[in-house]
């Protein structure tokens, strides 16, 4: 007969198998919506494709997680909003520094705070993420225009973002575990350094 | 293209999310509301000028709608009505510009989010809701600006095609 396991262990395991889950499978290509290129599976793959972003939009789910409360619901709904603002630069091509170096940057910057347990005021760490996100929306918004279906592909393309926000807070709940702090720094550490490479790249291009 | 089921299926999940936060006696009016004015509305010709601003007003009561669940004091009965009433209004609207009926009946179930949503409001987690409306806010103001944009949509043919 296997051992019960505690009501709050299962949940947990529960979660993080949705969290490692979501991180590592790939989406379903099925009902396009339209068919057409920029539809809403091309947007919610979008994010998927790059692994920058995709690394700087677990990092804010995982440093919300770190964090606590507020911080925890604050950082996924301030990083959609200020991707949206960012998005609407993009569109207009409002003139930004190199978005691949603030990209880059992100990834470098949240990792750290992952991998050092930087504990910021929520205002700080609304500020950074908020600066981040809109490089990240940036990038996107420029191609949104072109899209064949753009408010599918919009929509698809933020309801995966929150999902990765979501498996960031998933992953961070290692956290609650014997060595789980060790566990998501030793993660973050791996993102920040990851992050440096992408900001060499983008240096050197 | 832009029309189709996406626009009605977010007014609906605005909708759905907002209704959890209204008290469970605003429910059945207001979904009565929806079902009564999508009835009436859906059969009325609506002018082929006026798309852009059917498109409009469909993105801003998404917002006004999604936004609604910040109210402090949560969503009245009347508040709740009278949401219920626009959505049905702009998406039998946006249906008549550009889309089918059978594009409302697929984008029609989106309301039923209410039913997890207000699960998770009655148990104090509101903010997992909150979050999700924030998503649905994000993709309407992307789709209001792209109105505004002076070029050509990927969804209109350009001066190559």
């Amino acid at each position: 007969m296997e051992p019960k396991l505690p009501r709050g262990s299962r949940i947990t395991r529960v979660v993080l198998a949705v969290g490692v889950g979501s991180l590592v499978s790939n989406p379903a290509a099925a009902h396009t919506g339209t068919g057409l290129p920029g539809g809403f599976v091309s947007g919610f793959v979008h994010p998927f494709s790059g692994l920058d972003h995709l690394l700087a939009m677990v990092s804010v789910g995982l440093w919300g997680a770190f964090l606590g409360r507020p911080l925890i619901y604050v950082l996924p709904v301030v990083f959609p909003a200020m991707m949206v603002v960012g998005a609407i630069m993009g569109m207009f091509v409002v003139p930004l520094p190199p978005v691949e170096i603030g990209i880059a940057l992100s990834v470098l910057v949240l990792g750290s705070c992952i991998a050092l347990s930087v504990r910021a005021p929520v205002w700080a760490a609304c500020l950074i993420v908020a600066v981040f996100a809109v490089f990240h929306g940036y990038a996107h918004g420029k191609e949104l225009p072109s899209a064949a279906d753009p408010i599918s592909y919009s929509a698809g393309f933020v309801l995966a973002t929150g999902l990765l926000h979501v498996s960031g807070i998933c992953l961070g709940l290692l956290n609650n575990r014997p060595n789980g702090v060790i566990a998501t720094r030793s993660v973050g550490a791996g993102i920040a350094a990851l992050g440096v490479w992408f900001f060499d790249q983008a240096i050197g291009t | 293209m832009r029309g189709g089921v996406v626009p009605p299926a977010l007014l609906f999940a605005a909708l759905g999310l907002a209704l959890a936060f209204a008290p469970r006696a605003a429910w059945a009016p207001s979904l009565l509301a929806l079902f009564v004015t999508l009835c009436s509305f859906t059969f009325l010709p609506v002018p082929p000028g006026w798309l852009e601003g059917v498109f409009l007003g469909c993105w801003i009561s998404v917002i006004a709608t999604a936004a609604s669940v910040h109210l402090v004091r949560g969503l009245g009965a009347r508040l709740a009505f009278a949401l219920s009433v626009n959505v049905g209004v702009w998406a039998s609207a946006v249906i008549s510009v550009s889309g089918s009926r059978l594009d409302l009946l697929k984008a029609l179930p989106f309301v039923l989010i209410f039913l997890p949503a207000s699960w998770v409001v009655a148990r104090n987690a509101s903010i997992p809701v909150k979050v999700v409306s924030s998503w649905v806010i994000a993709v309407a103001v992307l789709a209001a600006t792209l109105q505004l944009l002076p070029v050509t949509p990927g969804y209109l043919p350009d001066h190559l095609e």
